[in-house]
């Protein structure tokens, strides 16, 4: 007999993500996602001034600021047909890749680790067992049996006092949680130290953009931060050193720390390496651009279309016409009124609420697709994109992680199981790995071209008559394009496609289901009640939906309801 | 002293621009001394705790569920905040403020003390600016924030002349944007 299983945070605060899982057998037969929040915020930017579109786009969400701020002010430029200075494209990029490198640490150790570490059993570790067993994965010097003491002291102390705090909410003890205790110390005496590093990417950005969470130092045309080395307002050598320091720090973490946890965990769990493929489809676009007109590259795009990396079709510029033309969104299980397909510059966005109807409307996601193709979007696409178009990063990354997971597993991990929930996340460590490589050297490269004499850093867009324009952007979720119609100098239509829409989107008018619903169908379920098989696929994709509203709930004591029927 | 006056909040959600609202009206007609920033940090979600570290005294100003008529103020203090547990997340974007209160207390360095100054909201619907309800509570908020902030030895003075507020978003999208150079 089949059972439904519903995940769904509705008592909390509204804008969330909402899953539905039948089971049968202990395994998922059929699953929905559904985002139970009208995103339809690009309505508020008709009507208004496109040079300040990207204030208003980088609120959509509180964590991805930046992403949404970097991806509207391409999509005016390119609507208005203007390359920016050199030194813009190099301050962007490295706002870009910090705010990537934050957001990859965070969303493992933060978010999705705990799906995997026992917190609780790191309390019967053996701090000297686990320093000797660090040292055949990396020559991080935390990793000593001092500090790994104090961590499990620290937590002993939570635990004696009746309390777990930050770990609370944890299914401790799940028949599904396989670590060694070792394992589950460092992981969280690591969960500890990310918290310091993800303060340092934060000040990066906060260095260049001026403030954080949402910048301020982007203009349609450029950037206005003001070169002058000498300077001490300005963006200066000091300034300059300081960041470098910075993504030194974190490069240091990355390569030392976060990859070689993915690959331990990973090749611990290395009977999850069969779950979890869904949509073997995989959309990347390119971003880091070198030149002014963006038609070169430090990451690569292109298009994978059932899981053939040789048929890897490239996407290589901002004005690149397969991109252009081949996207589109389906709202015929969506919330909207209607039942089209459209491209981005023809959509309306008008809102029809219903229930919750499996065979009919289920979601307020609409269903993105490429081609006509459902496409999984983030840094798997990435990763894989890369190694299909021969980007040297990736393979080079890629390969120092299969081979130190194959170590660990003490087989050979075959490049097929990246399709997977775990290949989601060693796909991440690989990018994030990738990303800190091209941080230093897009420091390098803004550093040169200021000593160069170069201190531009803006052109003045022109507005008139009609321009349409689309802008897009490799975030750490995924790819992110923003389409952007203006009219006499005034938006007319606005549409941001955005990585979750991808992957967390509904069937389309052909059946054909998003990411998430086909990545679950499969998973196993020990527990019908605490179904963290379910959040570990569903978290592999890093979900971004809940942020657009903060009303607290001190008072409340409700829980995520999690119904098994 | 270190204090830190947050405002949480999206302000393209109504009502749900209450707190960054307040924090922008504070910062332009008053002088706080050093040591107080004021910060409109929008809906950071797992993203809060690196603004919170360092702080002796966290004042937070957000929407608030709880029984009333919209407008009305709560105010909480750390352990009411933290009574209940955070719950399984789904996505980073959940409010994070339990997670970020208690990430600090594991790693050390968190606030001794902690306010919320909450407003019961009315709308928080998409579309910009307070409903009339929550716009006429602004000026007891910003006197709750004075209030608390005396109440720790901290005298803020009215800024003379002072300045209007950068509410930016309530701007009607007619004006025109600053010209860069």
């Amino acid at each position: 007999m089949s059972k439904r299983i519903t995940i769904d945070p509705v008592t909390r605060i509204e804008g969330h993500l909402r899953v539905d899982c039948e089971v049968d057998g202990g395994r998922v037969t059929k699953a929905w996602a559904s985002g139970q929040m009208w995103r339809g915020i690009e309505v508020i930017l008709q009507g208004r001034d496109p040079r300040d579109a990207w204030l208003f786009t980088q609120r959509f969400c509180g964590v991805c600021t930046t992403v949404h701020a970097i991806a509207s002010v391409r999509a005016v430029e390119n609507a208005v047909g203007i390359e920016v200075p050199l030194n813009a494209q190099y301050i962007r990029n490295l706002i870009l890749a910090a705010h990537a490198l934050h957001d990859h640490i965070v969303h493992f150790y933060h978010l999705s680790a705990l799906d995997w570490v026992d917190v609780v059993s790191a309390l019967s570790a053996d701090p000297a067992k686990t320093e000797k067993l660090a040292e055949s994965l990396s020559p991080w010097p935390r990793n000593n049996r001092m500090e790994l003491k104090a961590v499990q002291d620290k937590l002993k102390g939570f635990v004696e006092a009746g309390q777990l705090g930050i770990f609370a909410n944890g299914y401790w003890g799940h028949p599904a949680m396989k670590l060694p205790p070792e394992v589950n110390l460092l992981a969280v005496s690591h969960y500890l130290q990310a918290l310091d590093y993800q303060r340092k990417a934060n000040q990066v950005v906060t260095i260049l953009g001026s403030k954080t969470p949402n910048i301020q130092n982007l203009a349609v045309g450029g950037v206005a931060n003001a070169i002058n080395l000498d300077n001490e307002a300005t963006l200066n050598m000091n300034r300059l050193y300081t960041i470098k320091s910075l993504l030194d720090e974190m490069v240091a973490f990355v390569q030392q720390v976060y990859v070689p946890d993915v690959c331990a965990i990973g090749a611990l769990y290395a009977d999850w390496l069969g779950y979890g493929a869904g949509v073997t489809n995989y959309l990347a676009v390119p971003d880091m651009p070198l030149d002014s007109a963006g038609t070169q590259f430090d990451l690569p795009g292109g298009t994978i279309m059932g899981g053939d990396l040789a048929g890897c079709k490239p996407i290589t510029s901002f004005q690149d016409d397969y991109f252009r033309k081949n996207v589109t969104e389906n709202i015929t299980h969506a919330w909207y009124d209607g039942d089209w397909t459209r491209h981005p510059y023809e959509e309306e966005t008008v809102p029809k609420y219903g229930e919750f109807d499996p065979d009919g409307k289920y979601t307020w996601v609409k269903a993105p697709r490429f081609e006509g193709q459902p496409m999984q979007v983030g840094p798997l696409a990435q990763v894989l994109v890369g190694y299909a178009t021969g980007h040297e990063p990736t393979k080079k990354w890629l390969t120092a992680a299969v081979d130190l997971a194959s170590t660990v597993a003490g087989s050979p991990i075959p490049l097929k199981a990246l399709h997977s929930t775990l290949g989601r996340h060693l796909a991440r460590a690989v990018r994030t790995a990738v990303i800190c490589d091209l941080a230093q050297k897009h420091w390098d490269l803004l550093v040169k071209n200021i000593a160069s004499g170069d201190t531009d850093i803006y052109v003045k867009p022109e507005f008139k008559g009609e321009q349409m324009g689309f802008g897009f952007h490799e975030a750490p979720r995924g790819t992110l394009s923003h389409w952007v119609v203006i009219k006499d100098g005034k938006i007319k239509n606005y549409q941001a496609v955005v990585p979750t829409t991808w992957n967390a989107g509904p069937r389309d008018d052909k059946g054909q289901p998003g990411p998430y619903e086909a990545s679950l169908v499969g998973n196993p379920v020990a527990d019908p009640e605490r179904p963290l098989e379910m959040l570990r696929t569903i978290h592999s994709f890093d979900p971004c939906l809940a942020c657009a509203i903060h009303t607290l709930d001190v008072e409340g004591n409700e829980i995520s309801r999690v119904r098994a029927l | 002293m270190k204090v830190g006056v947050v405002g949480l909040g999206n302000v393209l959600m109504r009502d749900d621009a209450a707190g960054p609202y307040v924090v922008r009206r504070l910062e332009a007609a008053y002088e706080f001394p050093e040591g107080v920033e004021l910060l409109d940090l929008g809906t950071p979600g797992l993203d809060l705790h690196p603004f919170l570290e360092g702080l002796d005294f966290l004042i937070l100003l957000d929407t608030v569920r709880s029984d009333g008529k919209p407008g009305e103020i709560r105010t909480y203090g750390r352990d009411e905040i933290l009574k209940h547990p955070p719950q399984p997340r789904v996505s980073p974007h959940d409010p994070g403020v339990k997670e970020a209160l208690l990430a600090l207390e594991f790693a050390g360095g968190g606030p001794r003390h902690v306010l919320l100054i909450g407003v019961l909201p009315g709308e928080v619907g998409q579309g910009i600016g307070l409903s009339p309800a929550v716009q006429a509570a602004v000026p007891a908020i910003e006197a709750a924030v004075l209030r608390a902030l005396h109440e720790h030895g901290i005298e803020s003075a009215p800024r003379r002349p002072s300045a209007a507020p950068d509410i930016w978003w309530e701007r009607d999208g007619t004006e025109p944007v600053p010209e860069l150079r």
